[in-house]
């Protein structure tokens, strides 16, 4: 009775072989191809930053786009026609752990988290695999770009702008370093009762707790402050021995480079804004939990939030069912620079892949549709420093595209086209394979 | 000598009796003391109601002789002249942990599985490479073979004075405690005892007084059956049942030992004789106010003499304890508020916290008005000096003088059975009384407690100033003790349960999406009358005896939808979502655990959830038996189960019931592979085949009757086609095998929860007629789901499987119909039947489609109203209704908020004035460690509880 299922899965073996064939052909065609002038017409376009043009033209020639507009003049140009379509600029996750976490629970598949608290010459983009099965299926629901985020202690390392397409980890990464992350030292004290602790003499006092996070909150301080010290004294060339820790703080003290700031916590977020004007730091935060608490503090010090936990349950007993829904429309509101993601919690990388509807929720619940838009585009462009090249459809800027059959922010549309810096990209993934090879399984006898 | 009628013939008596009958006491030694006394000008308490000025109160050997106004002195009586102060009489203390720590019980807490030692065996629970299976797996000795189990215990037969602790308790007026045992399940026997000085005989009253039980899940060795609160409540069951089943086989053996084989000593089960019989009470302490309602169902359903120890929660569900007259013991441990280094720490401080702190001493209040009889106990007073501190709390929040001493002294003698020996002052009575002075109160903390007389002996206080400087520290007190007076927290249950009940309610012009054969309709309309379907369609007419009577809502550009059902959920269970010890745990229910005060009933109902099934976790290959639950809110546990809905079990393959990702001392248990599942299975189904073929015998031919054994009775029900089967399942090679061991039986599996590979093999689960249950994009989180796809749902729909999506999230529940939503971009199957993916699929997985999941004449009137179609990801929903009953409104959710957020910043204001202006003498460390206790039921508000809740140290969904 074996014979039947051999010949299923000679079958199957063929038909997924000639799959993958024509998609890597695809792939190596784009690639190869010397710079191709592409006129793009019929689609509705959002440009993000002007009005909609519906329909409207997108010239571009290699990886630049060189025009927008209704109608443009482009005789030497091919002409891809998406009518029926929209076009969109790539969409970009802030901060993710996609790339470098292939399965959760195996551990030789995470490269996350770091030890030790200070790690700030970690650097995230030379762990992303560029061949995660994750990575087509971000791509396919629209993501070019992501913020790999390192995990662990208080300083965890630095990030790249990192571009879902190349051959090697270093041509993904596209502008490195890009930021530098703190996770704020925990401000919430553990207040578990001390019958639910197996050591029971491991029990703290409120008074105990308040007295260590001063303690850690010293302790980050002093870090800053030792930084700034032994840069001035390379600079006066006091110092000759070379520190690489002391050395990667280099670009984010000078704010050559923002310092994102993990912080949920309402008193978090208070200690790292005061933080970081003190010492006149680029902060942007993200989680941002409690920032609807915070919003003006935020507005007033210009302080940008990459807001995590549009989906969440609300913490507290007293606060509405849908707060976490609403604060993406309150903190725009208050004149706050928001950007939305999916996060880097345990399965975030997975997850990453409802990256628009995490941004249409906060629709639901208040946000225009032209701002959520922009949470996922070209906000944490802006937040990142990169809106030169990334965040919208303008003449100028990187030929990073996205062509849906519907509302990007409708759960019911398709990705159809996508194009990073000018390469058409494949929308195949593990998924659509296994999907094919089984839909096509022919009836079980 | 009345003791000894008290007694099965235990020789003890009082001391003074026996020295009355004592030769002369040897040389060198102080003589006894006269033993007859004269207490004169005394203003006597004689009970809570009768109170006597310059009385006189005539003692001899021991017991009171004469008590009155006109009472002459004996001539040979040692005259005590009172001047005064007041005499009570000495209280019974009836709860008692010699030495211990006397904290709360503690119910919710996990261990995290630990390696064990393999072994095989043939006891009730053991199974290869749990622990448990050692050769002694209970107690050293004979026993019982789960470890928490030791009813046969006897405070009597190892009781020793405690000194330091009778003198404690005898500071603040205690003259009799009953000592109880500590820690476990089914606990042992508590003893009666005198805190007086002498040696155990003479201070031994009453032996095996009650026996205990708690829903302790925490005590027992590490990964040792039971760990889950249910897990507590099935062995407690169980246990009963064998009392039973072993006297009978003892009885057999009896009559013809030639002939029977023998049965094995049972201690264990022979102490519970008489608990189980009803002649001896059981003190139960449950640790949760919904455990109070569990634990006094199940020992109706047990026919047991009950007691209860108080939680200190009962304001949560008062109407729980007004419809049953159980006796409770309530302890006078009360939480002070904390105080903070910042002022933004107070927004971590829950409302439920600051309501459980503000409500904990007007419980005793509360339990009294609602006709509850309550002693009063010192158990869980860390320092028991605050007890009077405490109790005039207490009486500050409405518990009467009188009430207060009843519950000290009479309740209490009733309760142990003594109030023919004491409990209050008359002539016969035992002379065990106290003194004090100054105002002459015992409810005033100010006023010394000046000497005990305990059986006719005094025993002088150590005390001698008042615990409170009255000058300098008594106006601040003071101050403090009036913020305390008044409550200011509400009771939960204000502002939950229905919004509207009107006996009918029509609902027209929206878009009706029926999920049944009449598919959409436009610009429809829905009557529902007395919580049903009566009609739905275009145009319906109103029968014109519903007119007044009708509720009208004009839903014009919504649409209308079936109350969206989850078949996969673990958001409203109290205590542990698994019982992970053993491979097979069909004997736990999760209808004993409901939680209906969690906090996610709420957060649901806002994402027009109405129905949900209740699972245990995946942690083994045979969980527990399941519960399908309406979400109606502010109704108690068993008022939410679904009645009509099957009976169901939760079974798991895969990764982790083989314990893959529990790290690397979990390797002895069995079942480690996926063969091993299968072959778990077999020997399962094999042994409940035969143990239906037993009591199948026992009908037609009688004999012995079988042991009852609950594990193979539910296990018997899958295969009689009575309980069905939910199996977390991912990979299509272990669904496959389990699929054909089930067609084996003749079993037809329920549903097939996850079923991540279902797509593989979806013909073959269409043709075993098993549903799946899916998730609709979560991959990758482990190896069994790498091949997970978000197309499998419609893959699956494509080739006639019914296919459901779930939750297991008290997050995704919040918006099962945006999961739906995800089956028509991948896979594209219709609106209509992506919707039905979270209404009338699941309800058909869980056989519950004759009463909910689509819109019909005749099913219940569930439903909800949504902003725009419930496929569209910028759509809220606006109503939610459940039998014809509102129980959300997002219109009315901003007012509902506003005012829990005031009267939390009420309660902060109030905590904060406290703290700083409490009273000298309270708020002790152990007190304000006490504010941060949490509710079982509110303990994991914030929590998103998922299957694998047990796995350690990584959790993956």
């Amino acid at each position: 009775m074996n014979f039947p299922s051999i010949h299923v899965a000679s079958g199957v073996g063929r038909l997924t072989f000639r799959h993958t064939l024509i998609a890597s052909t695809l792939l190596l065609t784009a690639t190869l191809l010397p710079a191709e002038r592409i006129l793009f017409t019929g689609a509705m376009v959002h440009t993000v930053v002007g009005p909609v043009l519906s329909p409207g033209q997108v010239l571009i020639d290699g990886n630049k786009i060189i025009d927008v507009g209704e109608r443009l003049d482009a005789k030497d140009a091919r002409v891809v026609d998406l009518t029926g379509l929209r076009l969109y600029p790539g969409l970009i996750a802030a901060t993710t752990t996609l790339g470098l976490t292939e399965i959760n629970a195996v551990r030789s598949t995470r490269d996350t988290t770091e030890v030790g608290k200070f790690n700030p010459d970690v650097q995230s983009w030379i762990a992303v695999n560029p061949d995660s099965e994750l990575i087509p299926v971000a791509r396919a629901n629209g993501i070019t770009h992501i913020v790999p985020v390192p995990q662990g202690g208080l300083v965890t390392g630095q990030s790249a702008l990192v571009a879902l397409e190349g051959w090697t980890s270093e041509s993904m990464a596209v502008r490195k370093p890009l930021a530098l992350h703190l996770d704020w030292p925990d401000m919430s004290l553990n207040l578990i009762p001390k019958e639910q602790i197996k050591d029971k003499t491991k029990w703290k006092s409120p008074e105990e707790l308040s007295k260590e996070r001063q303690m850690e909150l010293l302790q980050l301080e002093g870090f800053f402050h030792e930084a700034n010290a032994y840069l001035r004294a390379r600079e006066h060339g006091v110092r000759t021995e070379i520190n690489p820790t002391w050395e990667a703080m280099r670009s984010p003290v000078k704010s050559e480079i923002p310092i994102v700031v993990k912080a949920d916590d309402l008193r978090a977020i208070k200690a790292t804004v005061q933080w970081a004007k003190t010492n006149q730091f680029r902060l942007v935060i993200s989680g941002g939990r409690d920032a609807a608490m915070a919003a003006s503090l935020l507005a007033s010090n210009q302080v940008p939030v990459i807001f995590e936990h549009v989906f969440d349950r609300v913490l507290r007993d007293t606060e509405a069912y849908d707060h976490l829904f609403r604060t993406p429309a309150l903190l725009h509101q208050a004149g706050v620079t928001l950007a939305i993601s999916a996060g880097t919690g345990d399965s975030a990388e997975t997850d990453i892949r409802n990256l628009p509807h995490h941004a249409a929720h906060a629709v639901a619940f208040g946000l225009s549709p032209e701002e959520a838009l922009r949470t996922i585009t070209l906000n944490p462009a802006k937040i990142y420093g990169v809106a030169d090249r990334l965040g919208s459809i303008e003449k100028g800027k990187e030929a990073t595209l996205v062509a849906t059959d519907g509302d990007l922010l409708d759960l019911r549309s398709h990705v159809r086209h996508m194009w990073i810096a000018g390469h058409a990209i494949s929308l195949e993934t593990r998924h659509t394979r296994l999907y094919e090879k089984y839909r096509n399984r022919p009836p079980s006898p | 000598m009345k003791w000894l009628g008290l007694t099965s013939g235990i020789p003890f008596a009082l001391s003074v009796a026996l020295a009355a009958h004592a030769d002369l006491s040897p040389p060198g030694h102080r003589p006894p003391a006269p033993d007859a006394h004269a207490f004169i000008n005394a203003r006597v308490v004689v009970d809570p109601s009768t109170v006597l000025t310059n009385a006189t109160l005539v003692v001899r050997r021991g017991r009171i002789e004469a008590l009155g106004t006109t009472v002459a002195t004996p001539p040979d009586a040692r005259v005590w002249n009172m001047g005064g102060a007041s005499i009570y009489p000495a209280f019974i203390e009836p709860h008692w942990i010699q030495g211990g720590s006397g904290g709360p019980l503690n119910t919710s807490q996990f261990s995290p599985v630990q390696g064990s030692q393999p072994f095989t065996a043939n006891g009730h629970y053991s199974f290869y490479g749990v622990p448990g299976d050692e050769r002694d797996p209970g107690a050293p000795g004979v026993g019982h073979e789960l470890s928490t189990i030791t009813p046969e215990r006897r405070i009597a037969s190892q009781f020793t004075p405690d000194l330091k602790g009778n003198e404690e308790l005898r500071e603040l007026g205690f003259a009799v405690a009953c000592v109880v045992p500590e820690r476990g399940i089914i606990r042992g026997q508590s003893a009666l005892v005198s805190l007086g000085e002498g040696n155990p005989n003479e201070l031994l009253l009453k032996p095996d007084l009650f026996q205990h039980i708690g829903f302790d899940s925490e005590s027992g060795r590490e990964s040792s059956y039971p760990k889950s609160l249910m897990g507590v409540i099935a062995a407690w069951r169980q246990t009963f049942l064998d009392v039973r089943a072993h006297a009978e086989e003892q009885a057999a053996y009896q009559k013809s030992p030639t002939t029977r084989p023998r049965p094995t000593a049972e201690p264990a089960l022979e102490a519970l004789q008489p608990a189980e019989a009803g002649r001896q009470k059981v003190v139960i302490e449950p640790g949760s106010v919904l455990m109070m309602d569990r634990a006094i169902r199940l020992a109706q359903e047990m026919k047991l003499d009950i007691a209860l120890m108080a939680c200190g929660q009962e304001w949560r569900r008062p109407d729980i304890l007004s419809q049953w007259r159980v006796p409770l013991i309530v302890p006078l441990a009360f939480p002070s508020p904390p105080k903070f280094a910042q002022e933004d720490d107070w927004q971590q401080v829950s409302l439920d916290a600051l309501r459980g702190w503000d409500w904990a001493a007007e419980n005793p209040a509360l339990l009294r008005q609602k006709g509850v009889i309550i002693s009063l106990s010192t158990h869980g007073l860390v320092d028991k000096s605050e007890f009077r501190r405490n109790l005039r709390k207490a009486i500050d929040r409405g518990l009467s003088e009188s009430d207060a001493l009843q519950a000290l002294t009479l309740a209490p003698a009733r309760l142990c059975g003594v109030e023919d020996q004491m409990g209050s002052l008359a002539p016969g009575k035992v002379a065990s009384f106290m003194v004090i002075d100054g105002s002459g109160n015992y409810f005033d903390p100010d006023a010394r407690l000046r000497e005990v007389w305990i059986e006719g002996r005094k025993y002088a206080t150590k005390t001698d100033a008042p615990a409170v400087k009255p000058d300098k520290d008594k106006p601040k007190a003071d101050k403090g003790r009036e913020i305390e007076k008044k409550r200011v927290a509400r009771s939960p249950l204000e502002g939950r349960g229905p919004l509207a009940e009107p006996q009918a309610v029509l609902i027209t012009g929206a878009t009706v999406w029926t999920c049944g054969s009449a598919g959409n309709i436009e610009n429809g309309s829905v009557l529902i009358v007395d919580g049903k379907i009566h009609s739905l369609g275009r145009v319906i007419t109103v029968p014109p005896e519903l007119g007044g009577k009708l509720l009208r809502i004009s839903a014009e550009g919504m649409h209308l939808t079936p109350g969206l059902v989850d078949a996969h959920s673990h958001s409203m269970i109290l205590g542990s979502v698994n019982e992970s010890t053993l491979p097979s745990t069909a004997m736990v229910r999760i209808s004993d655990v409901i939680n209906s005060e969690a906090g996610t009933i709420y957060q649901q109902l806002a994402g027009g959830l109405t129905v949900a099934n209740q699972l245990h976790g995946s942690a083994n290959p045979i969980g527990g038996q399941n519960a399908i639950i309406k979400l109606r809110d502010g109704r108690l546990p068993d008022q939410l189960l679904l009645a009509e809905a099957p009976p169901g079990i939760k079974f798991a393959l895969g990764e982790n019931v083989k314990q893959s990702n529990w790290g690397d001392k979990n390797v002895t248990r069995y079942p480690q592979t996926r063969m091993g599942v299968r072959t778990f299975y077999l020997n399962r189904f094999t042994a409940a085949r035969q143990y239906l073929a037993s009591w199948k015998a026992f009908a037609s031919t009688g004999g012995l009757r079988p042991r009852r054994d609950l594990e193979l009775e539910a296990l018997g029900e899958i295969l009689e086609g009575k309980r069905w089967i939910h199996c977390h399942s991912y990979r299509q090679d272990e669904i496959l095998a389990f699929l054909r061991l089930m067609e084996d039986f003749g079993v037809k599996v329920g549903t097939l929860q996850h079923a991540l590979e279902g797509y593989k093999i979806a013909d073959e689960i269409a043709r075993h007629g098993a549903g799946a249950s899916c998730f609709s994009d979560w991959w990758a989180y482990k190896f069994e789901v790498y091949d997970a796809i978000p197309y499998a749902g419609s893959l699956m729909h494509q080739r006639g499987v019914v296919v459901s999506f779930n939750s297991d999230s008290s997050d995704l529940a919040r918006r099962m119909n945006l999961e739906a939503t995800k089956a028509i971009k991948y896979g594209g199957i219709s609106e209509a039947d992506a919707l039905k993916f979270v209404t009338l699929n699941p309800a058909r997985q869980l056989r519950i489609d004759a009463r909910v999941g689509s819109l019909e004449p005749g099913k219940d009137g569930d439903f909800v109203l949504w902003s725009k179609s419930p496929l569209d990801s910028t759509g809220r929903c606006l109503q939610t209704w459940i039998d014809g009953r509102k129980f959300f409104d997002r219109e009315l959710d901003a007012q509902r908020t506003s005012v829990l957020s005031r009267e939390r910043l009420a309660l902060v204001d109030k905590a904060k004035l406290v703290a700083n202006n409490g009273e000298p003498g309270t708020g002790s460390t152990a007190a304000r460690a006490a504010f941060f206790r949490r509710a079982l039921e509110t303990s994991r508000q914030t929590e998103i509880q998922q299957c694998q809740d047990c796995q350690l140290p990584h959790s993956a969904p």
